[in-house]
């Protein structure tokens, strides 16, 4: 792994106006992480945690209300205009519906052709080229590019979108849940495509899903995001077999085993409450209105990041102790009250 | 040809009675001179107010000029004016509309505000205080139509925009790091365009009947250049001698009207799946039928 | 154990006629579910799990002709060829349904208490008063906190897993015999699932209602559902009790989907492991086996003949492939 980011998000904050007047929702507050060159990362967290609108604002469809994106170490919030528009191209966005994020009007090869032009490739016969390249690169056959993309199937659509990102060569690719709404027995097909591109073409990913066993065995490190915050993140492996922060002990443990037997036996979470709004957000920790641990501290004041392993750290009062083994968020499920 | 098929195909779920009125209307329109037995201008007052005849036969008028020939050369007269009145505040409707959808923010606001205030008032009020200002004339009532259509094909227009702006594919383009030109010409403004087209249709009927009503008024197309509203005024004098021409143009003029207004809406309605009809159900029955029925279980 | 299934479709073929196409979403599927079991349908979209459920209902969209075959009895009545008007007394009442997106399935601007009082009123004839009280008694049932409070408010105050919750007591205010759920807890959030899933299955034992759930989530079956049926292209590819089909699957589309679920062993930066080929999109029925383009088993005779369900020898997991029934029948 090289030591320079390629990626490097510093304190990002965005804020969409509320619907109650004078209020904003910070859906991304005071979020740092870092991409290194080739390497999958994992940005896991339940639906309204921030992670989309995280991905939208590094690739600039949303603006970021404060903090700074730097694409090997360049701030591109001193950049505008054309300048802006051709550093950025190295971010590119892989959207969770495959069946709108391509123009209906347009065949495959219209489409992949349109990225080579936007990316200053003048030469017809050098953009046919390339088409053929790129269809080959991401498993379609060189025929497709004549079909209209609505003739295609899901799973064909997302490696259309895929084959248009890397026309213009990026070094980073957003991924939003690219293949949750692919029919099951294709996911992996998609997964592999991922995995290989990283290997030949050594682009980093940051992979937006809320997955979690998918995205265990495709990153290598792994983000946690809560109301708008990271809350903990770390080594895959090392995460996932120490979750340190309440929230992602509850997380890891909410996801269902596919073995009944394995199932029945599983120790479900307690979940106290649900996810809450992210216009009030709860004072101090945001997750302690959901916390089993929850200590009037919590209250006061934010916890602080606590590193706990190499790349590993957990934002939460326990969190050594929860690395640990000391203590657990895991309760086991009393009989459930009528 | 492959480009004409889903055309031909969608062109025949429309209703047949009005695709053939407009049809008929756009066919007569286009070739009016060349159709037109007659000189429409030639008057011949010892033919004057004649019933139908094999030289005229559709009679003539007051003044003896044939009505068959006026009533083909009025349809030039209104398609030629309808077209442009609509061409016109189609695209100032569609420019401003996706200027709007695209920026959104004050230039949308100062836009929509626009639109709102010439959506207030009725559209003939605009047309008939713009002639009044200006001076009746072929071109003034064109122009002031337009003036007065504009803002409806605006607010769809802008309607459009949004949607398509919001669209994923839109996004990916921004991502890939497009040009706003090349969102707006390649994407945005093709898009709106389509989809803005299947309103003109409807739209075509009230628009001929304006023309009809200025025209009918003395504001619109004047004399000697046939027009069916016009027409009607010039024959009305004599509507207890001779009704048939007031008859006639009035009852092309509501053929019109009727078909673009029937046509417009079955586009609309296309939209929505509809029951089967009887005929394609059977075919499908027996497509089904053919396919057999095994028992899943040994 | 009650002996006599509530529900039990036979040979059930559907087929769907629109102005484009004529489509078989559902080609001689059989099942039954008996009072206070659950009964999951797995399958992917495309699959006719959706519309073998919802089709002998009535519940198709406008503008499609449905066609029904083969026979489903609920509680001793058939349903195929009886008229809608009949059929309609069942939904909601003796069938409760809860859908994947608990906000389309709710009325916006009505509030919560309403809506259900409305059902109880409509299903068992209760006066407001009474069904007020029951609506009280079902959003008491379905493990809401301060229920007198969110029976005043709108669906739109509520979070998702809220939400389904008033969808569930919905569904309950009927007294429903049989509960036909689809993918309940694939729009919620993975912490709200489980909370979700745990309260269905918990009310359908309590209840001793029998209960139908559509999912393409092999966690959700593993949790909830006493038996499967495995759906592809149209037809069951096997079927049999959750414990024995999960556990060792037997059929090769079965086989592969749940070796596709990605497991805490499987090493980082792994391949993942999935299907070849893409599913087939709906159409007239398959000749022979409609997986055996995708199949490493396959054979010439699979796309020959439709391979028909067969028993394992203890005639409990039934399996439609002729190549894995034909190497028990050797060995």
């Amino acid at each position: 792994m090289t030591h320079a980011p390629v990626l490097k998000v510093e304190n990002l904050q965005t804020r969409f106006k509320s619907v109650q007047r004078g209020k904003f929702v910070h859906a991304v507050d005071d979020v740092s992480i870092e991409l290194y060159p080739g390497e999958i990362v994992g940005l896991v967290g339940e639906s309204g945690c921030g992670k989309s609108t995280l991905g939208r604002t590094i690739v600039g469809l949303e603006k970021a209300s404060s903090g700074r994106v730097l694409l090997d170490g360049v701030d591109l919030s001193t950049l505008s205009g054309t300048a802006l528009r051709n550093s950025r191209r190295a971010l590119q966005y892989v959207f969770q519906d495959p069946y709108s994020s391509l123009n209906d009007r347009q065949t495959v090869g219209e489409a992949i052709d349109e990225a080579l032009q936007i990316d200053g490739m003048r030469s017809r016969t050098d953009r046919e080229r390339r088409t053929k390249e790129l269809l080959d690169q991401v498993g379609l056959a060189d025929a497709v590019k004549d079909r209209h993309t609505r003739e295609l199937s899901g799973g064909q659509r997302q490696r259309v979108a895929i084959a248009r990102s890397l026309a213009v060569n990026p070094r980073v690719l957003i991924c939003d849940e690219p293949v949750s709404a692919l029919d099951l027995s294709i996911r992996a097909q998609v997964m592999n495509l991922f995995l290989r591109l990283q290997k030949d073409l050594g682009v980093a990913c940051l992979f937006i899903a809320h997955d979690l066993e998918l995205v265990r065995q495709a990153a290598s490190r792994v983000y946690v995001m809560y109301l708008g915050k990271i809350v903990e993140h770390g080594p895959s492996q090392e995460l996932y077999d120490h979750p340190s922060h309440p929230y992602s002990q509850m997380l890891l443990a909410s996801v269902p085993e596919a073995d009944p037997i394995a199932e029945r036996q599983r120790k479900a979470p307690l979940m106290i409450g649900e996810v809450p709004s992210p216009t009030n957000p709860p004072s101090g920790c945001r997750f302690r209105t959901r916390c089993p641990l929850v200590v009037d501290e919590c209250k006061q004041q934010v916890p602080a990041a606590y590193k706990l392993s190499p790349g590993h750290s957990a934002a939460c009062t326990f969190a050594v102790d929860l690395h640990r083994g000391k203590r657990t968020a895991l309760i086991q499920p009393k009989a459930d009250a009528a | 040809m492959d480009k004409l098929n889903p055309i031909l195909a969608r062109l025949k779920k429309m209703p047949r009675a009005a695709l053939i009125t407009i049809g008929l209307f756009v066919a007569l329109g286009t070739f009016a001179p060349w159709l037109a037995p007659q000189d429409p201008s030639a008057q011949n007052l010892l033919d004057a107010s004649l019933g139908p005849s094999a030289a005229h036969w559709l009679g003539t008028d007051h003044l003896g000029r044939d009505t068959l020939s006026r009533l083909i050369i009025a349809a030039n007269t209104s398609l030629v004016s309808v077209g442009s009145v609509l061409g016109i505040a189609m695209t100032i409707g569609i420019l401003m509309g996706t200027i709007a959808g695209y920026h959104r923010g004050w230039v949308d606001d100062l836009l929509m505000r626009m639109v709102d205030v010439g959506l207030s008032i009725p559209s003939l009020i605009i047309a008939l205080a713009v002639i009044g200002i200006v001076g009746p004339g072929y071109w003034t009532m064109v122009m002031a139509l337009a003036l007065a259509w504009w803002p409806m094909s605006g607010r769809i227009s802008r309607a459009v925009a949004v949607s398509i702006m919001s669209k994923p594919h839109i996004e990916a383009l921004r991502v890939l790091g497009a040009s706003p030109w090349r969102i707006y010409f390649g994407h945005l403004l093709p898009g709106t365009i389509g989809a803005v087209m299947v309103y003109a249709t409807a739209d075509a009927g009230t628009a001929a009947l304006a023309v009809a009503t200025l025209s009918f008024l003395g504001l619109g197309i004047q004399p000697p250049t046939p027009e069916w509203g016009q027409m009607l005024v010039d024959a009305l004098p004599y509507l207890e001698s001779d009704p048939r021409q007031v008859l006639l143009p009035g009852l092309a003029l509501t053929a019109a009207v009727i078909g673009f207004n029937t046509l417009g809406e079955s586009i609309a309605l296309n939209r929505i799946p509809k029951p089967l009809t009887r005929r394609m159900l059977a075919a499908r029955r027996l497509e089904a039928a053919g396919w057999g029925k095994e028992n899943s279980d040994a | 154990m009650h002996n006599e299934p509530i529900l039990t479709v036979s040979n059930l073929t559907v087929d769907l006629l629109t102005a484009k196409s004529a489509v078989r979403p559902v080609d001689g599927v059989s099942y039954s579910v008996r009072q206070g079991e659950c009964l999951a349908i797995v399958g992917e979209s495309g699959s006719g799990k959706t519309v073998m459920n919802f089709a002998p209902l009535g519940l198709m969209p406008t503008g499609v002709t449905t066609v029904l075959s083969g026979s489903v009895k609920f509680d001793g009545h058939e349903l195929i060829g009886r008229p809608e008007s009949e059929i309609r007394k069942f939904r909601g009442r003796s069938i409760g349904f809860i859908f994947q997106d608990p906000m389309s399935a709710l009325n916006p601007v009505r509030r919560i208490g309403r809506q259900i009082a409305e059902m109880a009123e409509l299903h068992l004839g209760m006066t407001p008063s009474a069904a007020e009280a029951r609506a009280l008694e079902l959003v008491k049932l379905v493990g809401i906190s301060d229920p007198a409070a969110r029976l005043r408010q709108y669906p739109h105050e509520l979070s998702g897993g809220l939400r389904q919750r008033i969808v569930i007591a919905i569904a309950l205010a009927g007294e429903p015999k049989l509960l036909i759920a689809d993918e309940p807890t694939t729009a919620l959030d993975v912490t709200v699932q489980a909370q979700i899933l745990r309260l269905l299955k918990d009310l359908q034992k309590r209840l001793d209602m029998a209960m139908v759930l559509i999912t393409h989530d092999m966690g959700v079956v593993a949790g909830a559902a006493d038996n499967i049926v495995v759906m592809y292209a149209a037809r069951a590819a096997e079927r049999g009790p959750v414990d024995k089909v999960l556990v060792s699957p037997r059929h090769p589309y079965t086989k592969g989907l749940i070796n596709a679920i990605p497991r805490r062993e499987d090493p980082i930066g792994s391949e993942f492991r999935g299907l070849p080929g893409v599913p087939p999109t709906l159409g007239k029925p398959f000749k022979g086996c409609a997986f055996a383009t995708r199949c490493d088993l396959a054979v010439a005779a699979c796309s020959a003949n439709r391979p028909p369900l067969v028993p394992t020898p203890d005639g409990s997991v039934f399996v439609a492939c002729s190549v894995v029934n034909q190497g028990k029948a050797a060995a």
